[in-house]
């Protein structure tokens, strides 16, 4: 039902990303090939730095495109009034985007992993297990799930993907400066998603900014509960 | 008097100081066609998007399916199939698409009726839906509703940009087949001919305020319009008088019921009737909705006349 239209609303943009998070580190190989860059770290780098910039990317896309469509599309009055309560079509909506986020960086390691281990000629197991290991992969997607739920609860709330977008990455921005503005001023170190929070550790601190996701999607909730179309 | 299928107290919505609609009290008795009609305007949508729980009351209460919309949303729309007024669909599905997201909400779905009716509307069921034609677009619509199996149809003027044959189609539909199933079908139209066709009871609704709920053949047989000459006649409205247009030393008064009685009691004051004449559809809302001056004051009471 709705979860099925969700999944129909964005797959076309899942599956771009899918195919260019599955195509990145074997085409960048394959040019690397005949230097010495692949066994420099380069290729390293360049796996952490696409699966960056490609989950920044999908996140602010998946939360402007997935998010109630219906009022963009102004067929609220058709999806409001069938019987189910307005937080389970909130709630769908996030659910397949994130598990959107999820499968393209899980294709992005593995095909990754699978690339760095043939042409670093080591084992692919210690390849993804040094990559969970030293905690490269977890704050990324971390990361990538606030910035999508933000950008998802801006746009639910705005009732608009571009203006959920503007709103979602104009916020980013603010925090950020803030924080730097704080941190000169006060020399007062304010964490932002998803660097460790106080003397906290870093896995903690995943479940923390995880939680504070999830907070953000559920204010959404509370005002799409409450408005009238 | 009937179970009802809608039953409204007192309902008013307003919108930042606009009064949408005044304290209506509508009865819609199960198992019957309602007709609901008004002027552009007159509060028929603001009505029915609070019965779907689309719009809070600002004050009074409704119940459908003998349920409080505020607290059982949930299981009124479970067994209340509604067409809008905006009869926009997610424009790249296809009608077979749609069928297919709408059924999994519905556990009295038939899909029996999704291909009786896509075949007698002529629903092109695998082009997107937002090139189809109007017309198609709102038979898509009707399609959706219908196959609900619901025992409560809410049609918000579900004529809209449909052809005369189809019209008539739909309009048999309602009336043979909804009925038939012992569904309620209350529906908002300005299309008085159309309403006139099928309905049961009728309300009319004007500047927010429930001007008449009355059945239909009550109106034909009962409703009369008298017009009488003379001085000192009663010019205030009541249970019985409808209206009353005064023009000079004329009155013309629309009465629901002995109208043979009230022309006498007029007669025994002096006045001269002049005409009695009995009243269609169309006659009695023109007389209504000419008359009656906009709702300002917020709660004020409509005058409906009692269900028989």
């Amino acid at each position: 039902m709705y979860l099925w239209k969700c999944w129909r609303d964005t797959r076309s943009f899942a599956v771009v990303f899918m195919v260019m998070a599955a195509a990145v580190m074997p085409v960048t190989a394959a040019i690397g090939v005949g230097t010495t860059l692949l066994e420099k770290g380069f290729a390293k780098g360049i796996f952490i730095s696409t699966l960056v910039f490609m989950l920044f990317v999908v996140a602010l896309g998946l939360g402007a495109i997935g998010a109630i469509q219906e009022f963009t599309d102004k067929t609220a009055h058709f999806l409001f009034t069938k019987p189910r309560p307005r937080f389970y079509f909130v709630w769908i909506g996030w659910v397949v985007g994130c598990t959107e986020i999820l499968a393209i960086a899980l294709v992005n390691v593995l095909v990754g992993g699978i690339t760095l281990a043939h042409y670093g000629k080591i084992p692919f197991g210690s390849v993804v297990f040094d990559l969970i290991k030293k905690q490269d992969v977890a704050p990324i997607l971390i990361d990538a799930l606030f910035i999508y739920s933000l950008t998802y609860s801006l746009t639910a709330v705005l009732r608009n993907g571009l203006k959920g977008l503007g709103a979602s990455m104009g916020s980013l921005a603010i925090l950020q400066a803030l924080a730097v503005a704080i941190r000169m001023r006060w020399n007062v170190n304010v964490p932002l998603p998803p660097q460790p929070i106080g003397s906290l550790s870093q896995a903690i601190s995943n479940l923390v900014w995880m939680l504070v996701a999830l907070l953000l999607v559920f204010s959404a909730q509370l005002v799409v509960e409450r408005v009238e179309i | 008097m009937n179970e009802l299928a809608i039953g409204t107290n007192d309902l008013a919505k307003t919108y930042a100081g606009f009064h949408a609609v005044c304290g209506i009290d509508l009865n819609v008795p199960r198992g019957t066609i309602y007709g609901f009609l008004g002027r552009n305007g007159a509060g028929k949508t603001t009505t029915i998007k609070m019965l779907m729980g689309l719009a809070r009351p600002s004050a009074g209460s409704a119940h459908v399916l003998e349920m409080d919309v505020s607290t059982k949303r949930i299981a009124i729309l479970q067994r209340t199939a509604f067409v809008s007024e905006k009869k926009t669909l997610y424009p790249s599905l296809t009608p077979a698409e749609l069928v297919r997201f709408s059924r999994g909400f519905y556990p009295t779905w038939s899909d029996h009726a999704v291909e009786r009716y896509a075949q007698l509307f002529e629903i092109p069921m695998k082009q997107k839906f937002d090139k189809l034609s109007n017309g198609n677009q709102t038979k898509v619509f009707l399609l959706l509703a219908l196959c609900q199996g619901a025992d409560l149809l809410v049609l918000d003027e579900p004529t809209t940009a449909l052809d005369p044959v189809s019209v008539d189609q739909l309009l048999h539909v309602l009336a043979e087949d909804a009925l038939d199933r012992g569904c309620t079908v209350f529906f908002s139209s300005h299309q008085l001919e159309e309403v006139e066709q099928i309905a049961e009871y009728v309300g009319i609704l004007d500047h927010g305020k429930l001007l008449m709920e009355a059945r239909l053949d009550d109106i034909k047989s009962e409703f009369r319009l008298i017009t009488a000459a003379g001085n000192s006649l009663p010019a205030q409205t009541s249970p019985q008088i409808l209206s009353v247009d005064v023009e000079g030393d004329f009155h013309r008064y629309v009465v629901t019921k002995d109208a043979d009685a009230f022309a006498a009691g007029l007669a025994g004051n002096g006045a001269t009737i002049t005409n009695i004449a009995s009243l269609n559809l169309r006659e009695i809302f023109l007389h209504l909705v000419r008359k009656e001056t906009p709702c300002i004051s917020g709660n004020v009471g409509a005058t409906p006349v009692p269900l028989q």
